[in-house]
């Protein structure tokens, strides 16, 4: 069997690979670099994969050993030349410290650039351990100290998160992780980045965990306290039993407002650091048609598909039409582009924002384009919304919990818009027009998202609408 | 030196002399090392135990405790596990503030019994592996103390210059009033001698006057007044006040932390293994200038309280998630190395909430002061177990944090049983009620005449001493006490508790916390400085790392841990001894029944292997 057998057989089994269900038709190696040689040693593989309308470039780092020891045995690729076995070396902490070294060395090798940041401090020669697989990229924490996100699909060109976080440092910004070094190629000509280097947040906790624990407490409450209306003698006059409506969002322990608070402080941070460092401009009536125009291109399509959609369609028309009327102008700039619960970390100093990469789908001169800020705060109010809904999906009380959802929505996004504007950000209250529709076009991405991929919970961004 | 230049004839040694059974001139009571190896860093591994006299045992059966009643209950103290009391003020005092405000440094306050009684406490503590410190005030008396009376009544006498006198109340307007409730300004008139004096606490309480060289001499003569009878050591109140300079607030000056460090030399040189315990409700990163300098390993107190890690816990439970403790604990920087924090979930004082924000505050009265009658001054008044809604998962994990923080456990006598606390009595007395021993008359408090109780004992239907009592938990194998007593035992087998460095884990789980204990010993400078300055070796605890790991939620978690630095350790629980399956090189995963806690020892991993 072809090595390119062996690996065309082991991508498509990949959680990141992306030609799922089309058919993998043809797989070539376009670039192989020896990056250490012996036993076990390694080779960096750039594949171009062909399917039956496009092609895709991948990154695979192959260990080769003579004999695959049984920690690996769940990694392997399949026979090499020489008699060697291929796995995948992202396992093989053996083989991930040279890595590490090499951009702490600022190596080339071949067409690989490994490079360190000038000013970066750290420690080589630890042990990594991957975390957990992500849809387009893999994850190594070494001891606890930095993390390489190696980019298992590439898209030919720079890419976004290194180019932000490294000019949000510069400016001293605590709201990143601090970038330490990359790995980078050519590809189409293109300088394009292979993995990043950043700091490792060691305590953080993903936003989206996090507020799953404050409505997790909510909800729980609600229930207890149904349970002790219905018990006999408990009950005063003109109360019958409305429990469930009397617990509010605040009232709950594990409240997530003074959270919200602070990360709306936090993204209106960031966004004034971004703003610093790409510069800002003001976009007027032209610039508003044109984005309205593709809202309703995208509602258009969204109603196609999606036929329960319809009912909301006079109502989405209304808030878009009204942002066609405003005047302008606006203010742009370099966003987030991508901004959800699970795009933010708590950690032991405060929040602090990942990826900058912007929406994967989009081509990489728009996520790089500038924007309204507030874009980033719809993305993180719809975020909200998925927080509280989900937790619904197929809970028997959920008719019950409805209300109370939407009180936990409704305070911690007003929380969020309250620190974003207290940080210096855009007033999203005195900007409800054009945050409004910026939400509703997220709601119908998702409902179009969730129609194709994701049918049970279709009914988050629906039942959503229906409360707009 | 003129003519008039007074000899300090007070403390004079003779006002000890006359009193009976104390001993004679010159010679101390037994040191507590008597017949013991030396351990000068006891304190960084003790168990503290807050004692209340007048609510712990009442002896006379005048209805209020005493000395001897402590003594008496020496044994149960022994029993639990404890290593050290800490008394409140037990001073002559008027009683205008709690006995802060003291009247003669060197008198028991006559309710609480005399100072023979006092050195029958220590010889019967010390006898029983437990130490003594008390409460002292050196930054203000009350007004009734003889000294402030000489001081007002005859300005050129000797106490004229012992306290701050001023013609006008203008001077050091740069510090703030601190009880606003009920002062005006940190100036009072004084009509006898014509002129004001400064107070930084209630007009009855005067600044004493540290400028004046005869009062530094004068509070270190009642230091050793007390260290000669055997006292192992006191919690300072009040000291970042002692000093007053124009154009500051008047807090933490230098020549408060200068003083504090001849203090430190004083006691060093003629009391070893004795202890000073810095009460400064400030931030950690303030605090920790009344340690000294780092080089030395710390040469003013060797403890001091860690205000706002108590209402975090609160506040993290509450919250079911880990940040408000992880915070903290990230500010809170390093201390020098013969150092420790005093850490505590509850004390005599309402829970207080100077050190959150003012959101956070909110949050914590919402939560844990529901009826207004629950909070006093900026806090909550409140005992533990009703502040935790009596329920035993949560009391449980609450001490479990308390033992195993980072810092020396302060208990509150009465919380090792549950006691519970009477919202309707004034101030903060509604935690300071009689303890609980039995079912009989009075809570087995005093034969007294119930009437004649200082306090009334709690008598609700959950927390009233019929039900809930130290008789009735003792025969109980699965009462709290005994649960408490187990986990201070397993905290003293395991001195990393207290001497090991804090390392929070990465974990998954918001809800999670979890960290390792960890201490070298050969290698930690606090065991080369022993060595170095006692010349004969010190016996070292062994090496020790414990892995803890607490979930904050009342719902079951799992958590994913990243120990690969242990790898190849096979984790013991502390409890039952139960082994748990080796680390490896993937996260580890535990499960955590709602609000539940695992310590596990990680003993030294065997040889390489599998690798």
């Amino acid at each position: 069997m072809a090595i390119e057998d062996a690996l065309a057989s082991w991508l498509a089994d990949q959680r990141w690979f992306a030609g799922k269900g089309q058919g993998l038709r043809d797989l070539a190696i376009v670039a192989d670099t020896q990056l250490v040689a012996g036993d076990p040693g390694l080779r960096h593989l750039i594949l171009a994969v062909s399917h039956d309308t496009s092609a895709d470039y991948y990154q695979v780092l192959v260990g080769l050993r003579h004999e695959l020891p049984g920690r690996l045995e769940h990694v392997r690729i399949g026979p090499w030349a020489d008699g060697k076995v291929a796995y995948d070396a992202l396992h093989d902490a053996e083989l991930t410290k040279p890595l590490l070294a090499a951009i702490a060395a600022n190596t080339e090798i071949g067409s690989l650039r490994m490079q360190a940041l000038p000013e970066a401090s750290f420690t080589t020669g630890l042990d990594s351990l991957v975390l957990g697989a992500e849809q387009s990229n893999t994850s190594l924490v070494f001891g606890e100290e930095s993390i390489l996100k190696v980019f298992r699909r590439l898209s030919p060109g720079p890419n976004p998160d290194l180019e932000v976080t490294t000019a949000l440092a510069r400016f001293g910004s605590r709201r990143v992780a601090e970038p330490l070094g990359w790995i980078e190629t050519r590809l189409e000509g293109v300088p394009t980045s292979l993995a990043i280097l950043s700091r490792y947040l060691r305590l953080a906790t993903e936003g989206w965990t996090f507020a799953a624990t404050s409505v997790r407490d909510l909800y729980a409450t609600v229930s207890d306290r149904a349970a002790n209306d219905q018990e006999p003698g408990d009950r005063g006059p003109g109360d019958h039993g409305t429990g469930r409506a009397r617990v509010l969002a605040a009232e709950a322990g594990g409240d997530f407002a003074g959270e919200a608070r602070r990360l709306g402080t936090a993204t209106a941070e960031v966004h004034a650091d971004l703003a610093a460092a790409f510069g800002t401009d003001q976009v007027g009536a032209s610039a508003v048609a044109e984005l309205t125009e593709r809202m309703f291109r995208k509602l258009d399509l969204a109603v196609a598909a999606v036929p329960e959609l319809a009912k909301h369609v006079d109502m989405i028309t209304d808030a878009y039409a009204e942002l066609a009327r405003l005047p302008g102008p606006f203010p742009v700039q370099r966003v987030h582009g991508d901004y959800h619960l699970g795009q933010v970390l708590r950690t032991e100093n405060g929040w602090v924002v990942l990826d900058f990469e912007g929406e994967p789908a989009t081509p990489l001169a728009q996520r790089r384009a500038r924007s309204s800020p507030l874009r980033d705060v719809a993305g993180m109010l719809r975020s909200f919304d998925y927080a509280a809904r989900h937790q619904l999906i197929g809970r028997p009380e959920q008719a019950a919990l409805n209300d109370v959802a939407r009180d936990w929505v409704r305070r911690n996004a007003g929380a969020f818009c309250a620190g974003y504007a207290e940080g210096g950000g855009l007033d999203p209250a005195a900007n409800h027009v054009l945050l409004r529709a910026l939400q509703l076009d997220k709601a119908v991405y998702e409902v179009l998202y969730e129609a194709r991929h994701r049918p049970s919970w279709l009914p988050i961004p629906l039942d959503s609408l229906a409360e707009f | 030196m003129s003519e008039h230049e007074p000899a300090i004839e007070y403390p004079s040694p003779d006002a000890v002399a006359g009193a009976p059974f104390a001993p004679p001139p010159g010679e101390r009571v037994p040191d507590f090392t008597l017949d013991r190896p030396r351990d000068p860093e006891w304190y960084r591994r003790a168990v503290f135990y807050e004692v209340l006299i007048r609510g712990f045992q009442d002896a006379s059966g005048d209805g209020t405790g005493d000395i001897k009643g402590l003594t008496s209950r020496l044994d149960y103290l022994q029993w639990l596990g404890i290593d050290c009391i800490w008394l409140l003020p037990i001073y002559e005092s008027p009683l205008r503030d709690g006995g802060y405000d003291i009247a003669d440094y060197l008198q028991i306050l006559p309710e609480y019994g005399n100072i023979a009684d006092f050195v029958e406490l220590v010889e019967q503590s010390h006898k029983r592996g437990i130490r003594i410190i008390a409460d002292l005030v050196m930054n203000h008396t009350s007004d009734q103390h003889p000294w402030f009376q000489a001081s007002r009544s005859d300005p050129d006498g000797p106490f004229g210059d012992f306290y701050v006198w001023a013609d006008d109340p203008e001077r050091y307007a740069d510090a703030r009033i601190i009880f606003v409730d009920t002062e005006t300004s940190n100036w009072t008139f004084d009509p006898v001698r014509g002129q004001y004096y400064w107070h930084r606490f209630f007009s009855h309480q005067p600044d004493l006057n540290f400028e004046n060289r005869k009062v530094q001499d004068a509070m270190i003569e009642v230091l050793k007044f007390w260290l000669d009878l055997g006292i192992d050591g006191f919690r300072l109140d009040a000291v970042p006040y002692l000093y007053e300079r124009e154009g500051t607030n008047c807090e933490n000056l230098k020549e408060t932390h200068e003083y504090l460090k001849r203090i430190r030399a004083e006691v060093d040189a003629a009391y070893p293994d004795r202890v000073l315990l810095a009460e400064a409700n400030q931030w950690p990163a303030d605090v920790v200038e009344y340690f000294g300098d780092e080089e030395t390993g710390g040469n003013e107190c060797h403890m001091a309280f860690h205000f706002p890690l108590m209402p975090r816990i609160f506040m993290a439970v509450r919250r079911e998630q880990r940040y408000p403790i992880s915070e903290i604990l990230a500010q809170t920087p390093k201390i020098p190395a013969g150092c420790q924090w005093g850490i505590f979930l509850r004390n005599h004082d309402e829970l207080t909430l100077e050190m959150v924000t003012d959101e956070e505050r909110d949050y914590m009265y919402k939560e844990y002061a529901k009826d207004p009658r629950m909070k006093a001054n900026i806090g909550i008044r409140r005992r533990l177990a009703p502040l935790l809604d009596n329920d035993r998962n949560q009391l449980e994990l609450f001490t479990a944090l308390l033992l195993s923080l980072p810092g020396s456990p302060v208990m509150y006598y009465g919380d090792e049983i549950g006691m519970g606390d009477n919202i309707w009595l004034g101030d903060r007395d509604g935690v300071r009620t009689p303890m609980q021993w039995t079912p009989d008359r009075n809570g087995g408090f005093s034969s007294c005449d119930p009437q004649r109780l200082y306090l009334p004992p709690v008598m609700d239907p959950i927390y009233g001493y019929q039900a809930l009592n130290v008789e009735a938990q003792q025969r109980h194998q699965q009462s709290l006490l005994h649960w408490t007593r187990r986990m201070i035992e397993i905290r003293k087998r395991h001195p990393v508790f207290g001497l090991g460095a804090y390392d929070e884990l990465t974990s998954s789980n918001p809800s999670v916390l979890a960290f390792v204990r960890e201490y070298d010993a050969a290698g930690t400078i606090a065991a080369q400085r022993l060595e170095r300055e006692y010349h004969t070796p010190v016996e070292h605890d062994a090496a020790d790392r414990i892995l803890c790991v607490n979930n904050l939620s009342r719902f079951p978690q799992p958590v994913e841990l990243d120990l690969r630095r242990f790898m190849g350790v096979t984790p013991v629980e502390c409890m039952g001894g139960v082994t748990f399956p080796p680390i490896g090189e993937l996260p580890y995963l535990l499960t955590l029944p709602g609000h539940g806690f695992y310590w596990f020892q990680l003993p030294p991993a065997r040889e390489e292997h599998d690798r």
